[in-house]
């Protein structure tokens, strides 16, 4: 009788086509994605049925703050700061550095003729640390040195909705041609930087009006005035009305009455047998 | 496969010849480093986009009192929202399905403690609308009659989704029908999340007249009263 012979078998197991595969995986995710800004501040927000999806360019979002904790243990100082982000065009000339750039200029402008005996001046290092900047909230006055602060302190300073340097000022709402406050000085910014962009657009390159291309030179405008899609304001679900209010106030009074508001999507049991 | 063999010279082995050694790569730490690369993808990325809720308001400039658009007082129906708060925490309270407790105070007309009544934003059940908007629907049902025959052909493929949503923008600002106004006029306590759920409900019920206040003096003593008539609201489940 021979004897059983067992063949040895190697436990090598190839690792090629996994490799291949995950090599796959990894172009498409890298590809797809899109990195989550960074926010000072985590909102939850409410959920509707609209179907409409946030544009992804030419959007600025107002953000408005939470409590840190929900209920009485919340810190009420914590609740309604505003931080606003701009969104430039996707691959234009005005894509967001250049725009933030532009608004910023615009804006400062504005502070300082509202404000001439509390002038600011930003150097070219300053306004290019700003464009930089995907998300921020403090007022004009504190704009300087938090522009001088490395990104680390910058994100540590402003993640402390506690203190009453952060935030962007929205109260002392008056009408439209006196006494502006900050925020509706950024607003009015936004407004006048789309403005500026759609004509100076057609007027330099004698684009005829109505054309398709004069379409594609005013996105941002559009979208700001006639869509009312460009601006965007988040706030979480469990905070009261009369806070984002203030918000929704300070708009009108800027005659940018259109807007839209960010939702999360609501369950599809909710939205069903209609 | 990820070996590579070198071949023999017709099987036949010379004398001396060097020894052929199969090349193995060992793909495992490149797998292993591509598993972790993957995961930080997955992670960083948001797959889901936020919706967003078009909202449109009157600018603030000041209105002549004798030029501001009345509303007929058949068509109006006014909803106060309110969210209940847990008195021992200060949270919201939240419902058995998990959804926070709002409570609406609706009157329909002219403001009258007698008619106020109270409801909450409970969605669907078996297919059926309920609370809130149940009797929104009833109110704006000319509009819906025709809206679910739209929503039918697009469903069927007659009509294409931006006919349907050109179609269905019509019908819902169609003077000719029936149609309700609503005033939206979240209370002190109402939560962001109420004004969303009652914007919500106007896009369900195809409602295109509706607006945003703030409630008065007159609404305030309204809800008071009320709340003080009916010590026990219904339990909403």
């Amino acid at each position: 009788m021979g004897k059983v012979k067992i063949k040895r078998k190697s436990t090598l197991i190839d690792m090629t086509a996994m490799s291949d595969v995950t090599v796959l995986l990894l172009t498409f995710f890298m590809l797809t994605s899109t990195f989550l800004a960074k926010e000072p501040t985590v909102v939850n927000t409410p959920s509707s049925v609209s179907e409409e999806k946030v544009p992804m360019y030419n959007l600025v979002t107002i953000l408005v703050s939470g409590k840190d904790k929900p209920g009485k243990e919340g810190n009420p100082a914590t609740e309604g700061k505003v931080f606003i982000s701009f969104c430039g065009d996707q691959d234009s000339t005005y894509s967001s550095e250049k725009v933030r750039e532009l608004v910023l200029k615009e804006a400062v402008g504005m502070y300082n003729k509202e404000h001439p005996s509390n002038q600011i001046t930003l150097t070219d290092q300053e306004i290019k640390t700003f464009t930089s900047l995907n998300m921020f909230g403090v007022p004009f006055a504190g704009l300087k040195q938090y522009l001088a602060l490395d990104q680390e302190k910058r994100d540590k300073f402003q993640g402390n909705m506690a203190d009453p340097a952060v935030g962007i000022p929205i109260n002392d709402n008056k009408d439209y041609d006196k006494g502006l406050n900050d925020f509706q000085i950024w607003m009015k910014a936004v407004y006048f930087v789309s403005m500026n962009l759609r004509d100076e657009q057609v007027g330099n390159l004698g684009v005829e009006k109505g054309s398709e291309e004069e379409k594609q030179m005013q996105n941002l405008y559009n979208a700001l005035k006639r869509s009312g899609q460009a601006i965007a304001v988040k706030a979480d679900k469990n905070t009261p009305y009369s806070t984002v209010q203030k918000v929704f106030d300070n708009l009108q009074t800027m005659k940018l009455n259109k807007f839209t508001l960010m939702t999360a999507l609501k369950s599809e049991e909710e939205q069903s047998a209609n | 496969m990820a070996q590579i063999e070198q071949s023999d010279n017709g099987g036949k082995k010379k004398k001396g010849a060097q020894k052929k050694i199969a090349i193995h790569v060992d793909f495992t730490p490149m797998v292993d480093m591509n598993m972790l690369l993957i995961t930080f993808f997955m992670l960083c990325t948001t797959m889901i986009k936020s919706q967003t809720l078009q909202l449109a308001l009157p600018s603030n400039e000041k209105v002549e009192n004798q030029n501001k658009n009345q509303t007929k007082a058949s068509e109006a129906i006014t909803m106060i929202l309110d969210t209940e708060y847990d008195a021992k925490t200060g949270e919201p309270m939240i419902n058995e399905n998990g959804s926070t407790k709002h409570v609406i105070y609706y009157y329909e007309g002219k403001p009258d403690s007698a008619t106020v009544k109270q409801e909450s934003f409970l969605g669907n059940a078996k297919g059926e609308f309920q609370g809130i908007r149940k009797i929104l629907s009833d109110r704006n049902k000319e509009v819906l009659k025709k809206y679910v025959v739209l929503k039918q052909e697009w469903r069927d493929g007659k009509i294409t989704k931006e006919e349907f949503d050109k179609k269905s923008r019509e019908n819902a600002s169609d003077s000719t029908l029936k149609r309700p106004v609503v005033i939206i006029k979240p209370g002190p306590n109402a939560t962001y999340e109420a004004l969303i759920n009652a914007v919500d409900e106007m896009q369900i019920n195809q409602i295109s007249r509706y607006n945003i206040e703030l409630p008065n003096a007159t609404d305030s003593a309204l809800i008071a009263k009320f709340k003080g008539e009916a010590p026990a609201p219904a339990p909403a489940n």
